[in-house]
């Protein structure tokens, strides 16, 4: 590691030194991943173990080996579910980006005072409680809602539409709740972006949308994957939105795992589905850490 | 040569020793072996281009950075395992590092109160004197970001000496300020070090301020000292070639050893012959050497004169209180030549337009000759 | 070519933000609505929010709520700081190391880590109820701290920290004196997040909790899906309420540490 010199009025030999030096200089945070690894780290491996093994009529663990769990994930009806889950998280994902992208580049473009008025305004609804979020939507989606209530007034339809209880309105929702993440993602990336590569591009002779797509866009790659990974992964997970925008018509595997804890008793199933959703995850990140590789910044912070 | 600056320090152990100090940063040899001896009392400046180390080193003396081999001594004793608050050593940071939440006078007082040295009733008395000291009497309520980078300067000093350490660090402190408050701080840090006695080391790039100001100054390069003496030993008698070049504006020529000796040596420059004075090291006839003179101690006459050369007058410029005059030396005008720049400071001195031939000259004493070493790029006579 | 925005952009941004807010407006307005049907509106009325106040089961999870909420933010906090101002010393794999476990919380979804840590606790066969909650609500809080706390300390100058150390500060005294201060509007800040977090927490809280400790939120979900009520509404906006005066706190918070540029 480091080279020969020999050391003359005090101090140990190089390579050791390093050695130990590092472990002093680490020791404090042992604790620290010891907490998390506690708490995140061993329920993890618990939900796996789980998978593995079955249960008695009165919904109680069974410690006995069993392949039964995946075997029954296999099953058509509930493949279907992780399609639906990951069709919502993902299209969750494009409609924030697309939606998002021109809020977060416009907003990074502003001038100071109204810059952090924009960003105030988009973080706001963060802290505003995620139910009321929802909740607004069935008020304003419902067959009696604020919109048909509108529509009707102004004699533009006879019938009020039938905008609740499908997957778009689920979709809605999540996007909805989750697309700040994906704002500020993408506002950290513009914002970090050289001003005067734009200007040496319309220097050489390009035009806004050229610029856009040929600059703008590849060099904020890093801040789309984290957005996306910030989005697809709470949407993977927030199952209330489903049962209060959905009803019930789509089954997501957030509402199965739901439903297979509290009323199945299954909690074995439910662990195999849980595995199934993290590997979902999992997959995900490495991919938008692959795209995120060639370019120098990190993704996530 | 002795320098007129020069303390009557009596012969006594140094205050500071470092003994076969190196250091890496990673698989990087940052610092080579160093060896250095710093007085009580004195003005001591390391001097030397970006990254050659000297920040570094100071703060490897100061105890933010651990060495990998070797001693500091501060006193006899070896403080190289000691961490930096049980040091007696204080830096001033480049950019001051004032402590933003608190006032002036809790950034003076910190140092006392995290060691509990001093009262609160003797802080307020001292942190006055130290005030003084530094010419901002007055300003203890004020906050940081109130004070222009010269007053945060001062402050930052001001909270380093109240401490009275053995050896006050300066690293760059200097670099943000512009020139004319710059020239005015040279000569306050001087008059302090004067008045309070304490040893400074004081680092830098600029060599203008070295000279300036030191009683010594340690030449480094690549993590290597390159020469340790008094400004005028440094700037006279360089003792290689990276101190050559970087210290003083000289002409640096190669030429060819033609008859050796004690005192001046002659050479071969450009087919003609001239004197110079050897560095003492055990030049022989026929060895390639570097001959370097200042720029601004030749003269320039329209006939030959003892030790001079003819040379071709290329072109003039102008710049402020300097005339400089290119010129061109070399035995066949058209094909091989070196050029030379002399400085002078009076239209009397120089009667020539470009394209005359003159007379170029300095004093044997005032040119110094140096083995080539190798790898050496510089002027070359084809 | 200065970076200007053109009208286009402002209209986009605008009606983006319309649409944002859209939502918390409606339910704000329909908790006045006289009509418990949200069908048709009838009227202003304020008898939902005087029905909320003598509604003892309500009060009760919203008590539950607050003293977890409180809870949640100090024991995150502190671990927050603490892991963030650790990561200082630490060599650069160490300090990857620590930043990959501080965020593994939020790379999963809450639903799996709801149900891993329903069954982790019944393993170990602990009460269900605060500690639960707190436990768990801390484990998606920290993540904040760690990450706000972390910028603030990246802000500070490295040489300040090390003139403390120079002046003759311990590690510990240089901590107290010198780092705790200068990151304490973000620790402040993100402890607020961690009770607006934590209040509003659905899905964890279905899991961690008790026979006897219920949340708000949990309580208050399940009165959404029975049906859509004013009563909610009414409750919901008072919640907004709540979160206004946790959100001007911060601002108020915040502004009193503005002067102090970093020098």
């Amino acid at each position: 590691m480091k080279g020969g010199i020999s050391a003359k009025a005090g101090g140990a030999g190089g390579a050791k030194r390093g050695g130990l030096e590092a472990l002093r200089q680490n020791v404090l945070a042992f604790p620290i991943l010891a907490w998390f690894g506690l708490f995140v780290g061993i329920p993890m491996v618990y939900v796996v173990v789980v998978s593995f093994l079955t249960r008695d009529d009165l919904g109680n663990i069974v410690w006995q080996f069993t392949l039964d769990n995946y075997r029954r994930i296999a099953d058509p009806v509930y493949l279907r579910i992780f399609a639906n889950s990951f069709l919502l998280a993902f299209l969750t994902g494009v409609v924030t980006l697309l939606v998002g992208y021109p809020v977060a580049y416009t907003t990074a473009r502003l001038e100071p005072k109204r810059r952090n008025l924009a960003i105030g305004l988009i973080i706001l609804p963060f802290w505003i409680s995620s139910l009321l979020r929802t909740y607004g939507w069935v008020i304003l989606l419902g067959n009696w809602g604020i919109i048909n209530n509108v529509l009707t007034a102004l004699g533009l339809i006879d019938q009020p539409l039938q905008l609740m209880y499908k997957f778009g309105t689920t979709l809605v929702g999540t996007a909805y709740m989750l697309i700040p993440f994906m704002i500020i993602a993408i506002y950290n990336s513009v914002d970090k972006l050289d001003k005067s590569l734009l200007e040496a591009s319309y220097d050489l002779g390009a035009g806004r949308w050229q610029t856009f797509f040929k600059i703008v866009l590849p060099l904020t790659i890093p801040g789309i994957a984290g957005g996306f990974t910030l989005v697809f992964i709470p949407a993977l997970g927030l199952y209330f939105i489903s049962d209060l925008l959905g009803g019930g018509q789509t089954v997501f595997l957030g509402n199965l795992i739901h439903t297979l804890v509290n009323r199945g008793r299954n909690r074995p199933l439910a662990a195999a589905f849980s595995v199934g959703m993290i590997v979902m995850v999992i997959l995900v990140v490495a991919i938008c850490s692959r795209v995120t590789r060639s370019k120098r910044e990190g993704f996530l912070l | 040569m002795k320098s007129c600056k020069r303390k009557e320090v009596p012969v006594s152990k140094p205050l500071l020793s470092l003994v076969n100090l190196n250091k890496y940063f990673g698989d990087f040899h940052v610092l080579k072996d160093i060896t250095l001896d710093i007085d009580r009392g004195e003005f001591l400046t390391l001097l030397g281009p970006s990254g050659c180390g000297k920040t570094t080193l100071l703060r490897c003396i100061a105890g933010l950075e651990a060495i990998d081999s070797g001693d500091i001594l501060l006193n006899g004793e070896s403080i190289k395992d000691l961490a930096p608050n049980k040091r007696n050593v204080n830096t001033v940071f480049q950019n001051y590092a004032l402590f933003p939440h608190f006032t002036v006078y809790d950034n003076i007082c910190y140092g006392p109160r995290v060691k509990r040295t001093l009262s609160e009733g003797e802080l307020k008395q001292k942190v006055r004197e130290v005030l003084e000291l530094v010419q901002m009497a007055g300003y203890e309520n004020r906050m940081p970001h109130q004070l222009s980078g010269g007053q945060r300067q001062r402050i930052a000093i001001a909270r380093a000496l109240i401490n009275q350490p053995d050896i006050l660090l300066l690293d760059e402190p200097l670099g943000a300020l512009d020139l004319k408050l710059r020239k005015h701080m040279q000569t306050e840090l001087l008059q302090l070090q004067k008045v309070t006695g304490t040893t400074f080391v004081y680092v830098t790039h600029d060599q203008d301020e070295a000279l300036n100001m030191s009683d010594r100054i340690v030449v480094i390069n690549q993590g290597e000292v390159q020469q340790l003496g008094t400004p005028r030993e440094i700037y006279n008698n360089p003792r290689n070639l990276f101190v050559t070049e970087f210290i003083g504006d000289r002409n640096i020529l190669q030429v060819e050893v033609l008859e050796p000796g004690e005192g001046t040596v002659k050479v071969m420059l450009g087919g003609q012959v001239v004197e110079a004075r050897s560095a003492g090291s055990g030049l022989t006839a026929g060895d390639k050497a570097v001959l370097a003179v200042h720029k601004d101690k030749m003269r320039v006459a329209c006939e030959p004169g003892p030790n001079s050369l003819v040379a071709k007058a290329l072109s003039i410029h102008y710049a402020g209180s300097q005339i400089r005059l290119e010129l061109a030396v070399g035995q066949d005008m058209e094909t091989g030549w070196v050029k030379l720049t002399v400085i002078l400071y009076q239209q009397s001195d120089c009667e020539c337009e470009p394209g005359d031939s003159v007379w170029v000259s300095w004093d044997a004493d005032g040119a110094v000759l140096l083995p080539l070493e190798p790898g050496w790029q510089g002027s070359v006579l084809v | 070519m200065k970076a200007r925005v053109n009208r286009w952009q402002i209209i986009y941004l605008s009606v983006f933000f319309v649409v944002l807010y859209l939502p918390v407006l409606s339910v704000i307005l329909y908790s006045f609505n006289a009509n418990a049907s949200t069908a048709k509106w009838t009227g202003w009325t304020l008898d939902w929010y005087r029905q909320l106040f003598n509604d003892r089961v309500i009060g009760q999870a919203f008590v539950i709520s607050i003293e977890v909420a409180v809870l949640t933010a100090i024991v995150s906090a502190v671990l927050g700081t603490a892991a963030a101002v650790i990561s200082l010393s630490l060599t650069e794999r160490m300090k990857k190391a620590v930043q990959w476990v501080m965020l593994l919380p939020l790379l999963v979804p809450e639903v799996a880590l709801g149900v891993s840590l329903l069954m982790f606790f019944n393993a170990l066969r602990l009460p269900f109820g605060h500690l639960t909650l707190v436990l768990s609500h801390s484990l998606f809080c920290v993540p904040y701290v760690y990450v706000m706390v972390r910028l603030r300390l990246a802000e500070i100058d490295r040489e300040i920290i090390e003139s403390a150390r120079d002046l003759g500060a311990t590690k510990w005294q240089a901590i107290r004196t010198i780092v705790l201060p200068l990151v304490m509007p973000s620790i402040i800040t993100s402890a607020l997040l961690a009770i607006a977090m934590s209040l509003d927490d659905v899905v964890i809280s279905t899991y961690m909790s008790g026979p006897r400790a219920t949340t708000l939120p949990v309580h208050i979900f399940s009165m959404m899906r029975v049906g859509v009520t004013p009563k909610v509404n009414a409750l919901c906006t008072l919640i907004l309420l709540g979160t206004f005066l946790i959100i001007g706190l911060n601002q108020f918070v915040n502004i009193k540490s503005k002067p102090k540029g970093v020098v």
